[in-house]
């Protein structure tokens, strides 16, 4: 294990939270100390490959249970990053596409919809109005 | 052919999987709130979203047909219909068509009062210097009828407008001449402390349906701090300027706008009184704008934004005690949030959007024919500052303001979207961005959102708001939505100091 | 009342519509109509000419040169200015428009894409649509005093094609004043073209009425029996409104429909947020209900809490919500208010526990078929009668 200089005073009230880096990507555990920097200076220090320390030190006096609660809530919210991750990695595909078409100027409800609407009667017409419909001569 | 029944089966068979649309999510009060991509939300028990993600939440139960109808997840069995949801994407959208809508002409910077939070410069009372010239009026209004909006508002400010009447009575006829020509709808408003407002004036607000929306801080002792003038009679002249013009315009037409000094955070159930003694059925709690001589007078009207939640929250509880004992009064603030929540619209609120309501939505023409973003990007102008100064009506066209250097660097910091912090949080849909206020405040436009009092304001407010939709007590939603469907009468929103 | 009734036919095979004239009519104003003699009256085959056809509660005594159709099985429901319908070959007699009538119906085709558990018209897979429109030709050009509404329905009239746009564009031409209502399950209008050429048509008046049952498309296509019809309705909803059609959408109150009834009223407030009206509908005894019951029956009397919360849920956010087809004794007084008279007037009934009740003229009544199956809580109110009138306004 490495020693890691030491960034501050070494015996100022701190919590560490431990973060699995197999769940939380380093992009994830960012954001979580992106928004712990207004109450707290957040110091990452890997363990090894797949753990890391954050040192969260705060900015000003805290008791020992505002620290505990503090590393809870920092565990908490790495581990939701990792989930916006995940869901993002899941749905920008479709979120791209979505998009695309709330902000076309066209292109919304120009599709044909599944299925058919026609009933048996309809069915037996070889020149039915579903099959007219679902090749519109333009 | 004989027609045979199905059993629920064949229609619902329990899919084998399913597919996440995209979703924000957040921890609120022991449980998750989702809020997908059209501003819809739903409250869900813990731990719904790790079974999401996983793809491991069981889809024969409740919880996954209502996943499903508000559009969290989709599955082979029927159609995502996708279309749908992108229509409601776009709704969430529709109050930027049409281009801008609100146009602030500051017709003068001349002013009888000196109020500390106060976003201009005191000038002394000579004529003509910091008066808006009749050249500089004919292009502004040029500008603003350019603007392809069916509907425009032109809101008339100052300093003190009614100390260039003159002025007034000069862009109003060509306004809605123009207005006429063009097609289009044209509403206008003046803010004025209406200290010397005369019944001339007002019949002539009165003859052109011109609406008034003058400042009311709170009782007296409130508003004359907030507000000296020489004689420290502030607030007597803005009750009887309020009384004069409601006799003259009728009730519709005269509103009140507050501001929040570091004074007042101690009265907020004072302040709504005397809302309700004067007859007003809508209130807005707003907190100072940073910007102008507030920057400079920090000392003086400075605050935390928690002590600002803290005077919104008990300002709300007594607004809804109000309510309940039968008097109906709305809070704007809270009208506009609800609005973004509950309904499937946007807001018209350009100080609550995303993209930025600056440029978009408002345009400020100053005395001089500059032409600003907002009011505040103005006052950041008073101090020296012109990152948000767009053109002048004597040199730039409507396309050259927009396509200049300033508004395209601000368009980049416009849309929360794109901004960090705010592209993953949950009250995205309901939040907005607002370059000009971490410009000022942060000196970054794009903001450090830990540290925003923006973003600690509206999240502590809408937090607040989920709180109290949660707890669905059924006579304050009642009264709550009357003030969202405007059944509490809530007037166009408008910017004045 | 009664709707059919049977004699024998002569001189036709055909389908003959006509307006009813009981009193006899100068030669140049009989060619619209048909002659409805009384019981004991007489006549010559001389009066009868240039009548389209003839109708005899009795036998007539000789037969006449024009069609006609005697020994009438009933006839006491057949009224001078009723436009009926005569059936040459079964000696069929149906009555197609009352003028005196609050609700008028244009009856399009049996036919129908879905099989709603609930359908009050069970289907048939006939091709009866060339027919009905000749039939419906006529009757557009018959109807007289001109009707403020006419409700256009079936089975499902889109099934029709282009039919359906004659017969609208027949409309708009003899009585564009009319307000139409078309009841659809909405489902073809996903076609972007077929919604277009509705929109073409340019009717000024009218509006469609479209179900939905659920919020999901599962249980929405279980009610109606037709997978994909959730998905194609939605769609078809969200292309009318795009084509500047308005909607309504409408919702049987069942066992099926109860449990997520809020949760549906979320889903209209949210994704047709543009229908200009909610039409929440008790369940009516007759078609293949009485096959379905078990699946369906709930009593009214016993949602009453699920229906207050959905029609708060509507009227909060300022959406107009109606009650069709309740009885004023089994809704919650707060409902009152949103309680129409819905019920067609040949279908209308009071039972005897009406009779004593305060609330009776504001009442909508029941269904005929109520008879066999009603709430069990149908009571007569005695509350004065303006505290009534106050509440139902």
């Amino acid at each position: 294990m490495n020693q890691p200089e030491s960034t501050g005073a070494p015996d100022a009230p701190h919590a560490v939270a431990e973060i699995n880096l197999a769940i939380v990507s380093a992009e994830a555990l960012l954001k979580a100390c992106y928004w712990f920097s207004r109450d707290f200076t957040c110091e990452i220090r890997n363990r090894n490959e797949h753990v890391a320390d954050v040192i969260l030190t705060p900015r000003s006096a805290a008791s020992a249970s505002e620290l505990a609660v503090a590393k809870d809530a920092f565990t908490t919210s790495a581990m939701d990053f990792a989930l916006r991750e995940k869901i993002e990695a899941k749905t920008s595909g479709i979120r791209d596409l979505l998009l695309a078409k709330a902000f076309s100027e066209s292109g919304v409800l120009e599709d044909q919809p599944e299925g058919v609407f026609s009933d048996t009667v309809e069915e037996m017409k070889p020149d039915g109005m579903f099959k007219i419909l679902s090749n519109p001569q333009h | 052919m004989a027609r045979v029944f199905y059993p629920l089966e064949r229609f619902a068979p329990a899919p084998a999987g399913f597919h996440l649309l995209p979703f924000r999510f957040t921890r609120l009060h022991g449980k998750e709130l989702l809020v997908n991509e059209a501003g819809e939300f739903l409250f869900v028990p813990t731990g719904t979203v790790q079974s999401l993600t996983d793809e491991h939440l069981d889809t024969n139960t409740e919880l996954y047909r209502d996943l499903k109808a508000k559009h969290f997840v989709y599955d082979d069995s029927s159609s995502p219909l996708l279309d749908i949801l992108a229509t409601k994407v776009r709704t969430k959208f529709d109050h930027m068509s049409g281009g801008t809508k609100l146009h602030i002409f500051v017709v003068t910077l001349r002013c009888e009062h000196s109020c500390d939070y106060c976003q201009v410069s005191r000038q002394t009372a000579t004529r003509g210097e910091f008066d808006m010239s009749t050249a500089t009026a004919d292009r502004a209004i040029d500008m603003m009828m350019d603007s392809p909006a069916h509907a425009v508002t032109l809101e008339i400010q100052g300093g003190e407008p009614l100390l260039a009447f003159d002025v007034i009575q000069y862009i109003i006829p060509r306004a809605k001449k123009l207005a006429f020509e063009k097609g289009k709808d044209l509403d206008i408003v003046v803010c004025t402390n209406l200290a010397c407002v005369t019944d001339d004036i007002l019949k002539y607000f009165r003859d052109e349906g011109v609406r008034v929306s003058t400042s009311l801080d709170g009782p007296a002792f409130l508003h004359n701090k907030n507000r000296p003038r020489p004689g420290h009679n502030s607030y007597e002249k803005a009750i009887e300027g309020i009384e004069r013009s409601r006799a003259m315009l009728g009730m519709e037409s005269v509103a009140a706008l507050m501001t929040t000094t570091a004074a007042s955070l101690d009265y907020a159930a004072e302040i709504v009184d005397e809302y309700v003694r004067r007859e007003f059925h809508s209130i807005f709690l707003r907190p100072i704008s940073p910007y102008g001589f507030a920057i400079k007078t920090h000392h003086r009207t400075g605050y935390e934004m928690e002590r600002f939640l803290d005077f919104y929250k008990q300002g709300l509880a007594h607004i809804l005690k109000v309510n309940r004992g039968g008097y109906r009064i709305a809070e704007v603030y809270t009208q506009i949030l609800l609005a973004k929540i509950l309904t499937p619209h946007g807001t018209r609120y350009v100080d609550m959007q995303s993209p930025a309501g600056e440029a978009w939505s408002v345009l400020v023409y100053n005395y001089d024919g500059d032409v600003y973003a907002s009011d505040e990007s103005r006052m950041l102008a008073e101090m020296s500052d012109w990152t948000f100064r767009l053109g002048n009506v004597h040199k730039d066209t409507r396309r050259t303001l927009f396509t200049g250097e300033p508004a395209l660097q601000m368009f980049h910091a416009s849309c929360n979207q794109s901004l960090a912090g705010c592209s993953d949080c949950a009250f995205q849909s309901y939040c907005a961005a607002d370059p000009v206020y971490h410009h000022a405040t942060q000196g970054d436009m794009y903001g450090h959102r830990p540290t925003s009092g923006f973003c600690a304001r509206n999240m502590g407010v809408i937090k607040g708001l989920f709180s109290i939709i949660e707890e669905n007590d059924r006579e304050t939603m009642r009264i709550l939505w009357s003030w969202v469907t405007g059944e509490t009468a809530i007037k166009e929103v408008v910017e004045c100091v | 009342m009664r709707l059919t009734t049977m004699g024998i036919a002569g001189n036709f095979d055909t389908s003959i519509v006509g307006i009813l004239a009981t009193e006899s009519l100068p030669p140049e104003q009989r060619s619209p109509t048909i002659r409805l003699l009384a019981p004991n009256e007489t006549s010559t085959d001389e009066s009868l000419s240039g009548y389209r056809a003839v109708l005899c509660h009795d036998a007539l005594k000789s037969v006449p040169s024009v069609p006609y159709v005697h020994r009438l099985r009933e006839s006491d429901h057949l009224k001078d200015g009723d436009i009926v319908v005569l059936e040459g070959n079964t000696g069929l007699v149906r009555s197609l428009y009352r003028p005196y009538e609050l609700h008028h119906h244009l009856f399009v085709t049996e036919r129908c894409n879905s099989n709603c558990l609930m359908c009050s018209q069970p289907p048939k897979d006939r091709d009866d649509v060339e027919a009905l429109t000749e039939r419906n030709l006529e009757l557009i050009n018959l109807i007289a005093p001109h009707p403020e509404y006419l409700t256009i329905t079936g089975g499902e009239p889109t099934l029709l094609g282009d039919h359906l746009f004659k017969l609208i564009s027949q409309l708009k031409l003899t009585m564009p004043e009319t307000e139409l209502h078309i009841l659809t399950n909405g489902r073809t209008f996903a076609w972007p073209e077929y919604a277009r050429r509705f929109a073409e048509l340019g009717h000024p008046k009218i509006s469609l009425g479209v179900p939905l049952y659920a919020d999901f498309a599962g249980a929405h296509d279980h009610v109606v029996q037709a997978r994909g019809a959730f998905d194609q309705t939605v769609a078809g909803l969200h292309q009318a409104a795009r084509n500047g059609i308005r909607v309504e959408v409408r919702v049987v109150l069942h066992k099926l429909t109860i449990p997520r009834l809020t949760k549906l009223v979320d889903y209209i407030y949210h994704n047709l947020t543009f229908a200009e009206h909610v039409a929440l509908m008790g369940l009516e005894y007759t078609g293949y209900t009485p096959r379905n019951i078990e699946e369906l029956w709930i009593d009214p009397y016993d949602y009453q809490d699920e229906l207050e919360e959905a029609v708060e849920y509507l009227a909060v956010r300022n959406m107009t919500v109606s009650i069709y087809n309740h009885q004023l004794c089994v809704l919650k007084p707060s409902l009152w208010r949103y309680a129409r008279k819905s019920i067609s007037d040949w279908k209308t009934l009071y039972l005897p526990e009406c009779e004593q009740c305060s609330a009776l003229p504001a009442c909508g009544g029941l269904f005929q078929w109520a008879v066999k199956k009603h709430s069990d809580h149908i009571h007569a109110i005695s509350l004065p009668q303006p505290s009534v009138a106050e509440t139902c306004s």
